[in-house]
């Protein structure tokens, strides 16, 4: 899932601070899980934003909501009324629900109150960790199920670099070799020939490289006929 | 529902201090919205006032109690149990605000602002205990009368021999190869590694070297000692033949007293790093000195401590101690004794009330305390209870359950909390295991109260509560939503606290009854 971290609130603050009205939105899919943008968040926030904007001497209201997933229209439209009645939405989603709102509503000023950071996982309770990059070419059956794109610094595909030391990263000591963990559970599967075998250059024009990706599934789209019969049901 | 309060204030606790306007509290709650009876009794705490309160009860229709007396946690469960028995009232429909120990005592200097906050206090207390619920528990029986001790010393046998003879079927769990007859108590050598299930219906997962079993139980008694074992201890090198306190009391015990010059020091390690100053078995170390005293005056005996606790009737034998001629020597944790056996033993340490180095030469050294026991954290981790910071599991209210953890149906004695003297440690075996059976016999166990609940609505099923709860009673269920058990929530309020969706509260500690009381609290009026 997305795992997303609330900015300061000094900077939110700032973002926020030229308008009147604040509306902030939150999501209960994945910046809930990674308890950075869910109901409790969302209330945590209003709370502390309205003690701060009294005590900075601004005259502000806020008011918080929270949908099940801010990337989809549908969800957001459930609350258009307090959007189209705000000076400016906070969002307190990840980036994809930020620009949902804007897309829907180009005429409101959408700000971001969390810094969305990765696709990763949650290790345990308070720690979540990068698993993927969404280079969009998929290659972990060739490396024991571990990502050597997002896990290695360098995005190595063909075994560690001269920095790896003791299973630890020469970028920063407190993470772990990917290569080593690829390494160590390839033995453990007893497919260490694996290691030996060339990973070519990988095609990076699936990836953002290759600008941005929009995927299209023409058998899951509406007919025109589909589209019309909606239309004229509502 | 009524949401008529009914405040009894008792003038015995909240004018002990002498601080507070005891008539015009009165005056406040009676103007308070809410209140359908204000009333001041003296001795909350006796069968007559309770009669009065009771009676009062009835007649102003009120459905809710609210009690100002002396600390929470002093005010005895059974006299709301009485009181919500005679009342016909459900027993989660009561408050206890402590206006003494939260007001009166902190700002006896100020009456003034004392009284202030005690009746924004009281006022608070009011909103909450209008706004509070009814609640129900719900009985489950127990599948066993099996009650399992942890641990085969002193206290596990004596709590194993209490249970068994009140007709419990009754195991004692110890690592050792120690074998012991007890009659009606049966023995593994074992170890528990996990429990599931929750009071009255425990199942122990146990070890005995590679075969793993379950055993079912109703209660379960955690007798696991102190560590007794000698290995490590600072100055075992310089005073080699040190031994532990309870050999001395023994010794004692069977008439033996040492010669020469003995010293009873507080703890194995003097620097306080193994062993919390408090965990000296102060008044054994004094019946020591002072039977060694009786017996043979030639013998010299030195108490060297960093604070003597000789509490309660113990301060008797201090000074009876003093009074027989024993030598305190009350030393700096900061600069502990030295030990020195080059030419015979000696130890040199600054006397703190003297202020002068005094240098002993001495013929036996017995410690009196120990280190807790290094098992106490597998084993609180297999149940799931609390440890005290020193290393011991942690006992309830010292109250109301010096020997119940806080877990029901689980009990604690002995040294497994801190270092106990042997006639101690049998006095709670012999408490714990009597509690236990007396669980155990009830045959039937309540749970539920003041428990969390998920509005499914609301939750994502995210596991946050499930991988939060440290007993383990959130689960995903059929729906694909978080629910919590019942029987194995303990109402401790984290997984409200963290569900990132809201979707869990705390009965009894809802937001609408915890902000509002703070908003009323906070403004110091409704
Ligand atoms: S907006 Fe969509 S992608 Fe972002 S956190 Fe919500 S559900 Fe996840
Ligand atoms: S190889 Fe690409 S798609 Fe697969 S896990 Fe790594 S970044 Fe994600
Ligand atoms: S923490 Fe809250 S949202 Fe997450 S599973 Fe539990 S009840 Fe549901
Ligand atoms: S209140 Fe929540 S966290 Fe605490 S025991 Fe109950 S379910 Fe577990």
């Amino acid at each position: 899932m997305i795992i997303a971290e609330r900015k300061p609130l000094g900077e939110i603050a700032m973002m926020v601070a030229p308008h009147e009205k604040v509306t902030v939105i939150g999501c209960r899919s994945c910046v809930a899980i990674c308890l950075a943008g869910g109901e409790k968040e969302v209330d945590t926030l209003v709370s502390a934003m309205k003690l701060k904007s009294m005590n900075e001497g601004r005259t502000q209201y806020f008011d918080g909501f929270v949908l099940e997933r801010q990337c989809e229209k549908e969800w957001v439209k459930e609350v258009e009324d307090k959007i189209l009645a705000a000076d400016v939405v906070l969002s307190m989603s990840c980036s994809l629900g930020a620009q949902t709102i804007g897309d829907l509503y180009p005429e409101k000023i959408v700000v971001p109150g969390l810094n969305t950071a990765m696709f990763g996982v949650p290790e345990e309770q308070g720690v979540w960790s990068e698993k993927c990059l969404g280079c969009g070419d998929c290659i972990i059956h060739t490396t024991g199920g571990i990502c050597p794109i997002a896990r290695c610094a360098k995005s190595m595909l063909n075994g560690p670099c001269g920095g790896s030391s003791n299973g630890h990263c020469e970028v920063n000591l407190e993470i772990e070799c990917a290569w080593y963990a690829i390494y160590e559970r390839l033995k453990l599967q007893d497919r260490l020939d694996l290691m030996d075998t060339v990973r070519p250059p990988k095609e990076w024009s699936t990836s953002h490289s290759g600008g941005r990706r929009v995927i299209v599934r023409e058998d899951a789209k509406l007919t025109p006929h589909q589209i019309r019969g909606k239309e004229a049901s509502l | 529902m009524k949401r008529r309060v009914q405040v009894v204030i008792c003038r015995t606790c909240s004018g002990a201090a002498d601080v507070l306007d005891v008539d015009r509290l009165l005056r406040v709650a009676s103007d308070a919205p809410y209140v359908g009876s204000a009333v001041i009794v003296n001795y909350a705490c006796n069968k007559k006032s309770i009669s009065e309160i009771v009676d009062d009860a009835k007649s102003k229709e009120v459905d809710r109690l609210l009690l100002v007396p002396c600390s929470k946690k002093d005010v005895s469960p059974t006299l709301f149990q009485a009181y919500v028995k005679k009342a016909k009232m459900n027993e989660f429909l009561m408050e206890t605000v402590d206006l003494v120990g939260e007001a009166a005592l902190p700002h006896r200097d100020d009456p003034a602002r004392a009284q202030a906050k005690a009746e924004a206090k009281l006022l608070a207390a009011i909103a909450r205990t209008a706004l509070l619920e009814p609640l129900h528990k719900i009985t489950e029986d127990m599948r066993t009368k099996n009650v399992v001790v942890i641990g085969a010393g002193v206290a596990g046998v004596e709590a194993a021999t209490t249970a068994a003879n009140l007709g419990m079927h009754t195991i004692i769990i110890e690592k050792s190869e120690k074998k012991l007859k007890v009659p009606g108590v049966m023995m593994t050598k074992s170890r528990v590694i996990s429990t599931e299930g929750h009071a009255g219906n425990y199942s122990l997962s146990i070890e005995a070297g590679e075969k793993r079993e379950t055993l079912e139980c109703a209660a379960v008694v955690v007798a696991s000692g102190g560590d007794w074992s000698d290995a490590e201890r600072r100055f075992i090198d310089a005073a080699p033949d040190s031994k532990p306190l309870y050999q001395l009391d023994r010794d004692v015990s069977e008439g033996k007293t040492p010669d020469g010059t003995v010293i009873i020091i507080d703890t194995p390690d003097p620097e306080g790093a193994r062993t919390a100053a408090q965990d000296f078995a102060w008044e054994e170390a004094l019946d020591c000195a002072i039977e060694i005293r009786k017996k043979s005056p030639a013998t010299e005996v030195y108490l060297l401590f960093q604070e003597m606790r000789a509490m309660g009737l113990a301060e008797l034998a201090y000074k009876e101690a003093a009074g027989l001629g024993v030598t305190f020597v009350r030393y700096d944790a900061k600069r502990p004794p030295e030990f020195d056996s080059e030419d015979g033993n000696r130890v040199t340490v600054l006397d703190m009330a003297q202020d002068e180095t005094l240098s002993i030469a001495f013929d036996a050294l017995y410690y009196a305390s120990v280190s807790p026991n290094p098992d106490n954290i597998a084993i609180a981790d297999a149940l799931r209870i609390p440890m005290s910071p020193s290393g011991g599991i942690r006992r309830g209210s010292i109250q109301r359950g010096p020997v119940t953890t806080l877990r029901p149906g689980i009990f604690v004695c002995g040294s497994a909390k801190f270092p106990k003297s042997e006639g101690m440690a049998r006095l709670e075996g012999r408490a714990a295991g009597l509690l236990a059976a007396q669980f155990a016999a009830a045959g039937e166990v309540e749970s539920g109260g003041s428990v969390a609940e998920v509005a499914p609505e609301k939750c994502s099923a995210c596991l946050t509560c499930v991988r939060t709860c440290p007993y383990e009673a959130p689960f995903i269920g059929v729906a694909g939503k978080a629910e919590i058990a019942i029987q194995m929530c303990q109402g401790c309020g984290m997984c409200a606290g963290i569900c990132p969706s809201k979707a869990i509260e705390l009965h009894h500690f809802t937001d609408e009854q915890l902000l509002t009381e703070a908003a009323v609290y906070l403004r110091g009026d409704f």
